[in-house]
């Protein structure tokens, strides 16, 4: 599925992750984790597929129910007493307490997985790259290396089973001593690869004065839209809660904000900040087919 | 009830922020940072190699390895950034903080308590240290973060009952890691002392 928000500037990617994450792990209302949950569900299976309900079945599920029962377990704060097991008070707030948290677990792994699948390393380094100029080059130069690696370890069996050390052949303490070589090898020349590479990048004057980095990436109209429109939601989601308009109380008692219009509005709003990139591809996708209609 | 969560990813997230900017003021040479990302690459490469034995990972004993060779500074960024990449491929979660935070301090204090000592190159205290810290610091650290993750009232009970699920996968984490240290330890120092003498590598 090609998505629309990904080739968005990576700056406005990680305002959304950022946003939603921080609403996610801060509030622990009913309606906005139910949000935020349906939200990640809904855009982690659009980028990923079946891997992603794969996922949700058989690793997030079990997860979220671990933490449900926990809570529940090991609080016993709340008013409202269910049953006892083992004198120990079972109560009907720190039930609700256990899912809400488990609905929390859940929706802060699949926001993660949204990221995974958008928030590749060269964003990362784009990101952050004039803040830790240098750690960003340690950093897409071990990126580099791995496969490098690989190849080169390939390269150094082949040798070694051409001089009749052969991996795959022999006792098990042969081939181990004989894993062990190969390992050995490839450290040695990992490192003196490496040093090859920085007197290269030093006679290419890294470090100098004036030099720029290059980017793929550039700020456009519709970048700054999603922007300030993220921005927007985000500061009334937050303002609704910093003034109660969303507001929950746990413990002693389960105790919700009232819900009408004003109510209405903000969690429309934060929904419509959660779903943001699912709108977009939708609109992309109108805007696609009214055009082939026009051909 | 405070939010233990937020405050400590806070403050983990600036303990790491003071190491990168550390490095960052030192204005690295072309070399040490060559060397800094081959050693990261290769403990990623570790980690991903064994992905099949679950948590059998050579990663803690050459981010160890790293730390004694290159000292305290270095060790920690190994660490911190082999975390962070690795979870490139593993994927990224709630817990790459804490495992960064908790792979940066073993690298750290491997580099704090062997750089300059003598035990540097007998093999004992180099692989105690790694099942020690393997068990008692990455262990910890990232339990409590599972524990926190799980439910934000935190109690004695949940931390205790968290750290004993969490036992026998930190064991055989540990005992890996002894076991590779063991084997790599000794080799991978000295080639890390041959290169740094003839290329003349960060000695700082």
């Amino acid at each position: 599925m090609r998505d629309t928000f990904s080739s968005c500037n990576p700056i406005v990617n990680f305002i959304y992750f950022t946003c939603v994450l921080v609403i996610t792990m801060c509030v622990k209302h009913p309606v906005i984790l139910g949000i935020s949950f349906a939200s990640a569900m809904i855009y982690s299976i659009y980028l990923n597929g079946m891997k992603a309900i794969k996922f949700n079945i058989f690793f997030l599920l079990p997860l979220m129910l671990i933490a449900a029962i926990i809570n529940p377990a090991f609080n016993h704060e709340g008013m409202t007493i269910l049953t006892y097991i083992r004198d120990n008070p079972i109560t009907y707030e720190s039930i609700y307490y256990g899912i809400a948290a488990a609905v929390m677990i859940g929706s802060v792994i699949l926001w993660f997985s949204c990221y995974n699948a958008i928030m590749t390393s060269d964003k990362f380094i784009y990101l952050f790259g004039k803040m830790i100029p240098a750690l960003s080059l340690v950093i897409s130069m071990a990126l580099r290396f791995i496969p490098r690696y690989k190849i080169q370890i390939k390269r150094i069996t082949n040798a070694q089973r051409g001089i009749g050390r052969d991996i795959s052949a022999g006792n098990l303490i042969g081939r181990i001593k004989s894993g062990v070589s190969i390992l050995s090898i490839m450290i040695t020349w990992a490192l003196e690869n490496g040093v090859d590479t920085a007197d290269a990048m030093r006679a290419r004057g890294y470090g100098l004065k004036g030099r720029t980095s290059y980017s793929n990436f550039r700020f456009d109209v519709r970048d700054w839209t999603l922007t300030v429109v993220l921005m927007v939601l985000f500061i009334m989601v937050v303002i609704a809660i910093r003034a109660h308009f969303i507001s929950i109380v746990y413990f002693p008692a389960f105790v919700m904000n009232d819900f009408d219009g004003i109510v209405f509005i903000l969690y429309a709003a934060y929904a419509a900040l959660c779903l943001l990139p699912l709108l977009l591809d939708i609109r992309e996708d109108i805007v696609w087919r009214s055009l082939r209609l026009k051909i | 009830m405070p939010n233990y969560y937020l405050i400590s990813l806070l403050l983990i997230v600036l303990a790491i922020a003071a190491f990168a900017m550390a490095f960052e003021r030192r204005k690295p040479q072309a070399r040490d940072l060559v060397i800094v990302a081959v050693l990261v690459a290769i403990a990623v490469a570790s980690r991903a190699a064994f992905f099949m034995v679950p948590q059998v990972k050579p990663m803690i004993a050459i981010i160890i390895i790293a730390g004694v060779s290159l000292g305290a500074q270095s060790g920690f960024l190994v660490g911190a950034l082999a975390g962070f990449l690795s979870n490139f491929i593993f994927g990224q979660g709630p817990w790459t903080p804490w495992q960064m935070f908790a792979l940066g301090i073993i690298g750290f204090l491997a580099g704090i308590l062997f750089r300059r000592s003598p035990l540097k190159t007998k093999r004992l205290p180099v692989c105690i240290f790694g099942g020690f810290s393997t068990l008692v610091l990455y262990g910890l650290i990232v339990d409590t973060s599972s524990a926190m993750m799980f439910t934000p009232r935190l109690s004695k009970e949940v931390l205790l009952t968290t750290y004993l699920a969490g036992l026998p996968f930190n064991a055989i984490h540990a005992v890996s890691t002894m076991i590779f240290l063991l084997i790599l330890a000794k080799p991978m120092i000295e080639k890390l002392s041959r290169v740094k003498k003839k290329y003349g590598l960060v000695e700082s």
